[in-house]
């Protein structure tokens, strides 16, 4: 594999509070290559939103804190950077775009000038170029009549409509990689469907990277080129989607699966759930984060963390089980896959 | 806008009517008349001074009879004041008091936004205790008090440099009109700083500052541009009732100040149950406050668009 766009290490991030010191993310790594799209799935509070929120520098500092790992973009340290300096990338190269588009827009600001405005900080455009290049922008995402629709405030867009604004606000200055912060949640699923078709769409004509943050394993399926399943601040299982889809190594990622509501299941069969809940991160257990829950969880899990361990090419997992001194189960995946 | 602007126009002039209509009847419950002061006026004369100003008639009648003198934008003769009409009490003395609550509400909104914003950025800091330990003050301490102490500064001032650098009292230059409209805006003022602290707080946890940042602005454009925008609304929304609150509240300060402003009148009219200068004051004083309502309301319109459509 080439030299990948993003590169993120072994990145952790605390944050202070009155409680305590919550350990939200605990070493985290992962690469994103050019045109490829990443996805990142975890239940709430895994620490995916961090993970990313932190390479924006959008997590405040203090409470939060960086304490250790490093992140490249394009081989640059992106990682607590002062504003002036990580605005040079911010909106540049990397746009954003987040779940609740309802509230991510200024209010008393057009849409037409949200867009315009990061045109004339990074490109210093003049309002008229910015305006007009904001109205392609917004042709570009399908919006009708988007001369008109510029002019209009957030409060006269539907959600759906929003979120396209906020697409191609995030397009304005063609960054190679969007980060997508579940940004199909407030939708309902017939526009969720079309939000989605118009990522893949823009991915293609603009080739750019996606990193796309969710819970919905559907959208993951649909979306994804290569996928980070995160639990407890970690990522458990990583690699393509075939991979984890069909040849899912880590119990949680099974645990998922086997979650799903399916429409070949037996209708009066209930779902299967994962039991228990994810460890408090105020402390975070010794081994491995999944352990309490996990049905093949081992006396070795409890005390120690397991390593990452390489299944196939590409594909890793933190799991003893996958261990070269644990014998292979295939069991397990007949039993779960 | 123009429905907007027309609609709030015609529920303005019914609530001046309603104020009128108001104090009209609340004057007429109070005992006594204008006639009844303390020198002893015959029956003779007394029949012939109410057959005068009418009040022989009912009650509704002379309700009536006011009402289409104040469509006429006649407010009758001063039962106390020798030869003055209400009109030109109003004309003369009006001016002085708007000056002065135009004023205090530039300092008061000025100030309020200034420190408000002061006090948002430096949380928990330095600027943010001492600001807030002022603002308290501000509110629980009486106009009175401040007005004394504001006279007290300027006599200081001017003994230590030995002549009248600022007026103490009185009205005439820009130098009298200086410390006590900041005075009369004190309490606004601080009332303002707070609104505005926690307005500040509550948009930077906005998702659309983060949206901002994300899209790699400046601290000071996303300061400026999205945040201060946003957190003055409830500032506004505030600043027509604080309008009517100066306006009406100047008595006081005009009263330390010696100011020749209309507030004097207002009180005293009431005091000596000048009927004419009462239903003038006053309802000069509602039509000046609903109208000043309005402006604000319409200003808000221009800062929030979401206004504009409802």
């Amino acid at each position: 594999m080439s030299e990948p766009l993003l590169s993120v290490n072994d990145l952790e991030v605390e944050f202070d509070t009155y409680g305590g010191t919550v350990k939200a993310v605990r070493g985290v790594s992962f690469d994103v290559a050019k045109g490829e799209t990443l996805a990142i799935v975890g239940e709430s509070g895994c620490g995916k939103s961090v993970t990313v929120q932190t390479l924006m520098g959008l997590i405040p500092m203090p409470p939060g804190r960086v304490t250790n790992g490093s992140a490249t973009l394009n081989g640059k340290n992106i990682l607590n950077l002062p504003a002036a300096e990580a605005n040079k990338f911010r909106g540049v190269e990397i746009g954003m775009i987040f779940q609740d588009p309802m509230s991510s827009l200024n209010p008393t600001m057009t849409i037409g000038d949200q867009i315009a405005e990061t045109l004339k900080v990074h490109r210093g455009k003049s309002h008229q170029e910015a305006f007009n290049m904001a109205i392609e922008l917004l042709e570009k995402t399908h919006i009708p009549e988007a001369g008109r629709r510029a002019r209009q405030y957030p409060f006269e867009f539907s959600g759906g409509m929003l979120q396209r604004a906020m697409i191609a606000q995030s397009l304005a200055c063609s960054p190679s990689i969007l980060i997508a912060d579940e940004p199909t949640t407030a939708l309902d699923v017939t526009i969720q469907a079309q939000i989605l078709e118009l990522m893949l769409e823009l991915q293609r004509t603009e080739d750019m990277s996606i990193i796309l943050i969710t819970h919905d394993l559907a959208v993951v399926a649909r979306m994804a080129d290569r996928v980070a399943v995160m639990y407890a601040g970690q990522v458990v299982e990583s690699g393509s989607v075939d991979d984890i889809f069909y040849r899912s190594a880590h119990p949680y990622t099974l645990g998922l699966k086997a979650a799903m509501p399916s429409n070949t299941h037996d209708r009066d069969k209930s779902l299967t759930p994962i039991l228990g809940s994810p460890p408090d991160l105020f402390k975070p257990p010794e081994g491995c984060g999944y352990c309490a829950r996990c049905p093949h969880a081992m006396k070795v899990c409890a005390d120690h963390l397991p390593d990452i361990v390489s299944v196939a090419d590409g594909h890793h997992s933190r799991c003893w089980l996958q261990h070269e001194a644990a014998p292979r189960v295939d069991e397990l995946h007949q039993a779960g896959a | 806008m123009l429905m907007y602007t027309l609609k709030r126009l015609l529920a303005g002039v019914i609530t001046v009517w309603f104020i009128a209509t108001a104090t009209f009847i609340a004057m007429h419950q109070v005992p006594g008349d204008p006639l009844m002061n303390d020198k002893a006026v015959s029956p003779e004369i007394r029949a012939n001074l109410e057959a005068k100003y009418g009040l022989d008639k009912p009650v509704t009648t002379q309700y009536f009879i006011f009402l289409s003198n104040m469509l006429k934008g006649d407010f009758g003769i001063s039962f106390t004041q020798q030869n003055r009409k209400v009109n030109d009490i109003i004309r003369d003395h009006f001016p002085v008091s708007a000056t002065l609550g135009v004023l205090a509400i530039f300092f008061a909104a000025t100030g309020g936004v200034l420190f408000g914003a002061l006090t948002a950025v430096y949380r928990n800091q330095m600027p943010d205790v001492v600001i807030m330990f002022l603002v308290i003050l501000g509110i629980s301490v009486p106009s009175f008090v401040f007005a004394a102490l504001g006279q007290l500064m300027l006599v200081n001032i001017n003994s230590f440099f030995g002549y009248s650098v600022i007026p103490v009292a009185g009205w005439g230059t820009i130098w009298h009109m200086l410390m006590p409209s900041l005075v009369l805006g004190l309490t606004t003022m601080a009332l303002l700083t707070r609104l505005m602290r926690s307005s500040m707080l509550e948009v930077v946890n906005e998702d659309y500052i983060k949206t901002a940042k994300a899209k790699g602005l400046s601290p000071t454009r996303i300061f400026f541009r999205h945040q201060l925008r946003n957190a003055i609304l409830p500032v506004i929304t505030v600043l027509g009732p604080q309008i009517a609150a100066i306006t009406t509240g100047g008595f006081v300060v005009e009263l330390v100040f010696a100011i020749p402003g209309l507030g004097r009148y207002f009180v005293q009219a009431v005091q000596q149950l000048d009927y004419t200068v009462i239903m003038g004051t006053t309802v000069f004083y509602g039509a000046f406050l609903v109208f000043m309502v309005i402006v604000v309301d319409i200003l808000y319109g221009f800062i929030d668009p979401r206004v504009r459509l409802s």
